[in-house]
């Protein structure tokens, strides 16, 4: 089965080559959308082996995953592992989202960063859980880490995922996606490592409360 | 009991609203999830079309009672009206703008992967 990772990637420029490499060796190519970076982050990505695609502006995590995940499908790929540029997932991970996928028992596996011991800030875990509750009321569906970007997409999930919500609002629309499908999920509990430069990267609140209302606005106006 | 013409529009908009959106899940375009929450939305409107006495406590809370403040009222009706327009509009515009992007970046791919 053909594997192709998506990394969406915004001035990542300092960390994309390494995430590029960490991945590499789980997956048969990986596919780095630069989402309009104003940095070198398509230059490092490209010498570290992947192929990049350049969104002209930037339009957002979600817009750039749904081109990579396009792409993917045109590379011919059956099985798509997103995940984010900022090394905060962990590539030791992979093997442990892919097992039930290559065993045909869910069409999509979400990582769980919730599911393991990992040292995660009170404000983030508070975020998260609202960030939950938000899209179990938009969607119907509960995941214990809905928003997180390191997923992977099984044969039917690749076929079908139609992302439309360009910010980090998509990964409430993968859930919805899974829902609307009737695609079989499973949490698998995944390392996260937090430093510095996530922790200040990460969205304000400003930016959540934008988020949610977005999520909601959406799916009233579907 | 005698209707009011808002009493009989708005029913009947939100009866097309109501079937609109289950058209719609029938097309597998919408969740069931996403239908009942519109379900609810609507049909709350319409009972309150058809009960305005429903809202009894709210004149007693806001005091709203003559035609003034009713035209008053009205008018902040139109103007969330529009501005909803407005946001769907800008939402639509947005989409557009993303869709014309992306193209561009996978016509990159195909250039490279050697497709047209």
């Amino acid at each position: 089965m053909k594997i192709i990772a998506v990394i969406p990637a915004y001035n990542e420029g300092r960390r994309v080559g390494n995430v590029v490499a960490d991945v590499k060796k789980y997956v048969d190519e990986i596919i780095v959308v630069d989402d309009g970076s104003t940095d070198d982050t398509a230059d490092f990505a490209k010498k570290a082996g992947a192929i990049v695609l350049q969104h002209i502006e930037n339009c957002g995590a979600g817009a750039a995953t749904m081109t990579g995940i396009d792409a993917a499908r045109v590379l011919g790929a059956q099985i798509i592992i997103t995940l984010d540029a900022d090394e905060q997932h962990s590539s030791d991970d992979i093997p442990a989202l892919l097992e039930p996928i290559k065993s045909d028992t869910v069409d999509i596996a979400f990582a769980n960063r919730f599911g393991r011991r990992n040292r995660i800030p009170f404000i983030r875990r508070l975020f998260n859980g609202l960030g939950n509750v938000i899209t179990f009321a938009a969607t119907g569906k509960w995941v214990s880490d809905s928003q997180c970007g390191f997923k992977a997409f099984g044969p039917k999930a690749v076929g079908q995922v139609d992302l439309r919500m360009s910010g980090y609002e998509f990964c409430t629309e993968i859930v919805r996606e899974s829902a609307q499908h009737r695609w079989r999920t499973t949490d698998i509990p995944a390392k996260v490592i937090y430093s510095e430069y996530t922790l200040a990267k990460g969205q304000s609140f400003s930016n959540g409360i934008r988020t949610a209302l977005k999520i909601l606005l959406r799916s009233f106006l579907r | 009991m005698e209707f009011t013409a808002y009493q009989i529009i708005t029913p009947l908009a939100g009866f097309l609203a109501i079937a609109y959106a289950w058209n719609l899940v029938f097309k597998q375009k919408k969740t069931l999830w996403e239908a009942i929450l519109w379900t609810v939305f609507w049909g709350g409107i319409v009972a309150i079309a058809i009960y305005p006495d429903s809202l009894d406590y709210l004149t007693q809370i806001t005091g709203i009672k003559d035609r003034e403040n009713a035209v008053l009222v009205t008018t902040i009706g139109v103007l969330l009206f529009i501005v909803f327009y407005l946001i769907v509009r800008i939402e639509a515009l947005e989409q557009r703008q993303t869709r014309v992007i992306r193209k561009l970046a996978l016509k990159d791919l195909d250039k490279k992967s050697g497709r047209n």
